[in-house]
């Protein structure tokens, strides 16, 4: 591990507009080449953080205390401008839905090309040939046709594989993968994610993955953050989760994960009762604060 | 695929023509008022009317007109107008050209207007501004075009006279017309007099017709960038660096046009309708003004060309929206 992460967020909180706390103090690190999953069920605000890194938050929820160094850049002081640029050269993001991120009237060369020319200012062969160079890396064969279609006339595996050939194609320094493997049926979901573990693994690049499926966290991640109602339960090395997990959430969300290899064994839910605990003690938290 | 599609769609054009043209030919024949007596001076003998009643055909049942009409429409002429006692097709002609200029030029300044106002208003969703930009839209959608025209001749014409309120040229520019269409053969001809004084007439009942429908394309594009711009590819572009202004330009504009188009499609129809009154406010020579004249001279002839040429216009404004869906949207292109 090198000397400094190539995301760090400090106790960040991200509020609603009318005070609503969607995130409360969120503090992690990704270090360079390391995969950090955030798990968590939905509404825990998983993918808030992957949005608030990203400068996407929808426009009535904002940032409002903490801190986002994305290589040591000081994010939330930047004025949008130079945000979006900061951002745009360093992260790039392989979304949830393969259906609706790509745009349905544009053919798929321009919206890989496009971006690469505005991000890193190259001729448009140069961000053809690399366009081309991942297509074929993420293994679409007849590269040419590919970029000449319409979304589309596309399969969601290949929508996918586009999404991540485009998310690497400017040689990012951090991916935020916003459960990208969700939207898809299971055999192509294990196809996707070994995609992007290759491809992370060749180029080094820093993901910070979400998901709700501690399977995938298994699979995929080095550390772990574990959230619930917008804060962090648990955040340690995803070996030491499933070995020995501290919380007790976090014990009941593998509990709750069923096991495609071993049919026989048996997974039973979130027990309410915990949730419900968890609920009350966080609102107790807030009252004494 | 398409070649079918097109032959369908001219054949039901046919069936609705002929229902147009069977409506008409009915309504103005039932409509109390008598052309002949129009036409006639006072104190005419029975023996007159009579014979002018025989000359027009009037005087066989409604079935035999319908079909002796019908039969000449079939082999291009449609009858003589009443009052002016020249061909219907020639009249009509004449004019539609001034009719198609000033619809046009409504529907760009409608489309220009109510697209700025939609981008601006998606671009400041959530602020003061949007609501300021709708409660504006509101308010411009609810007074009808002729309100609006009369404001104009009060304001521009009256007021502040720096517009002409009536005609379609200044008559002492000279310039021999080959055709009626006064902007496109002054522009093609290099005349930029002649298209100035022309712009010049057609602006205020233009948009006095293209403002309840830019209102509209306001209100209803806004709506449509709005839902786009949730969607992830418009977060995608966001991540690339791009600013929201590019990404409503780039990637929203197109997708949340399509739905659109069929408002815009079904309500300049409407406008087309509204020149009747408004070239009649601004005495602008086009078909609508035509058509009042005809209606009071209860001019049979001319009334059923001018409908039937309103009818066609209508009928292919609907075809034109519907070829435009495929080149704007790659999913139909194949269908």
């Amino acid at each position: 591990m090198t000397d400094r992460p190539t995301l760090d967020i400090l106790q960040l909180t991200v509020t609603l507009r009318g005070g609503r706390k969607l995130l409360r103090d969120v503090s992690l690190k990704v270090q360079p080449g390391e995969v950090r999953a955030l798990v968590g069920e939905s509404g825990a605000g998983k993918s808030m953080i992957g949005k608030a890194v990203l400068g996407i938050l929808p426009p009535n929820i904002k940032p409002t205390e903490g801190e986002i160094l994305l290589d040591t850049h000081h994010l939330n002081a930047m004025t949008p401008v130079t945000r979006r640029r900061t951002v745009s050269k360093i992260a790039s993001l392989i979304p949830q839905d393969p259906l609706t991120a790509l745009n349905p009237v544009r053919k798929i060369g321009p919206q890989i090309v496009d971006p690469l020319i505005h991000i890193h200012g190259w001729s448009r062969d140069k961000a053809r040939e690399r366009a081309r160079e991942l297509l074929d890396r993420v293994q679409i064969r007849n590269t040419d046709r590919v970029l000449q279609s319409y979304p589309h006339e596309l399969s969601g595996g290949m929508r996918q594989r586009v999404l991540i050939a485009s998310a690497f194609a400017p040689s990012p320094r951090l991916i935020v993968a916003d459960e990208p493997t969700t939207a898809l049926d299971v055999t192509v979901q294990k196809q996707i994610l070994r995609l992007i573990r290759e491809l992370q693994q060749e180029t080094g690049t820093a993901v910070l993955f979400v998901t709700h499926d501690m399977g995938v966290v298994a699979k995929i991640s080095q550390r772990v953050s574990v959230l619930f109602a917008g804060r962090v339960m648990e955040d340690a090395a995803t070996e030491d989760v499933f070995r020995n997990p501290q919380h007790p959430y976090t014990e009941a969300l593998i509990a709750a994960t069923p096991s495609y290899s071993d049919l026989n064994r048996s997974f039973s839910p979130v027990p309410p009762a915990l949730i419900a605990d968890l609920h009350a003690k966080i609102a107790a938290e807030e009252a004494a604060s | 695929m398409f070649a079918r599609t097109l032959l369908f769609r001219l054949s039901t054009a046919l069936v609705t023509l002929f229902g147009v043209a069977v409506v008409v030919f009915v309504l103005v024949r039932v409509a109390p008022g008598n052309p002949i007596a129009m036409m006639l001076p006072p104190g005419a003998t029975e023996e007159d009317i009579a014979r002018l009643t025989a000359l027009y055909g009037f005087d066989k049942s409604l079935p035999e007109q319908f079909v002796i009409w019908l039969g000449g429409v079939l082999q291009g002429d449609f009858g003589t107008s009443i009052t002016l006692r020249q061909p219907v097709d020639q009249l009509v002609l004449s004019r539609l050209p001034a009719t198609l200029e000033l619809s046009v030029m409504a529907l760009f300044i409608a489309l220009a207007l109510g697209g700025a106002v939609a981008v601006i208003g998606a671009r400041r969703r959530g602020t003061g501004t949007e609501l300021g930009l709708d409660l504006g839209s509101a308010a411009v959608l609810s007074i009808p075009d002729f309100l609006w025209g009369l404001l104009f001749v009060l304001l521009f014409g009256v007021l502040w006279p720096v517009l002409s309120i009536s005609g379609r040229i200044d008559p002492r520019i000279e310039f021999e017309f080959a055709t009626r269409f006064y902007v496109v053969e002054g522009i093609l001809r290099g005349r930029f007099d002649v298209v100035g004084s022309t712009l010049a007439h057609m602006l205020m009942p233009a948009m006095a017709l293209a403002l309840p429908l830019a209102a509209m394309i306001a209100q209803v594009l806004k709506q449509n960038l709005k839902e786009v711009l949730r969607l992830d590819y418009t977060n995608l572009s966001r991540v690339h660096g791009f600013s929201e202004t590019a990404v409503i330009l780039r990637d929203a504009l197109q997708n949340a046009a399509l739905p659109t188009l069929t408002l815009v499609g079904v309500q300049f129809t409407f406008l087309i309708g509204g020149t009747v009154i408004v070239e009649r406010l601004f005495a602008y020579e086009g078909l609508g003004n035509m058509a009042i004249d005809a209606v009071i001279n209860r001019d049979l002839p001319l009334i059923q060309g001018i409908v039937l040429v309103f009818a066609v216009l209508f009928i292919a404004i609907n075809l034109a929206v519907d070829l435009s869906y495929a080149l704007l949207n790659p999913r139909l292109r194949n269908g």
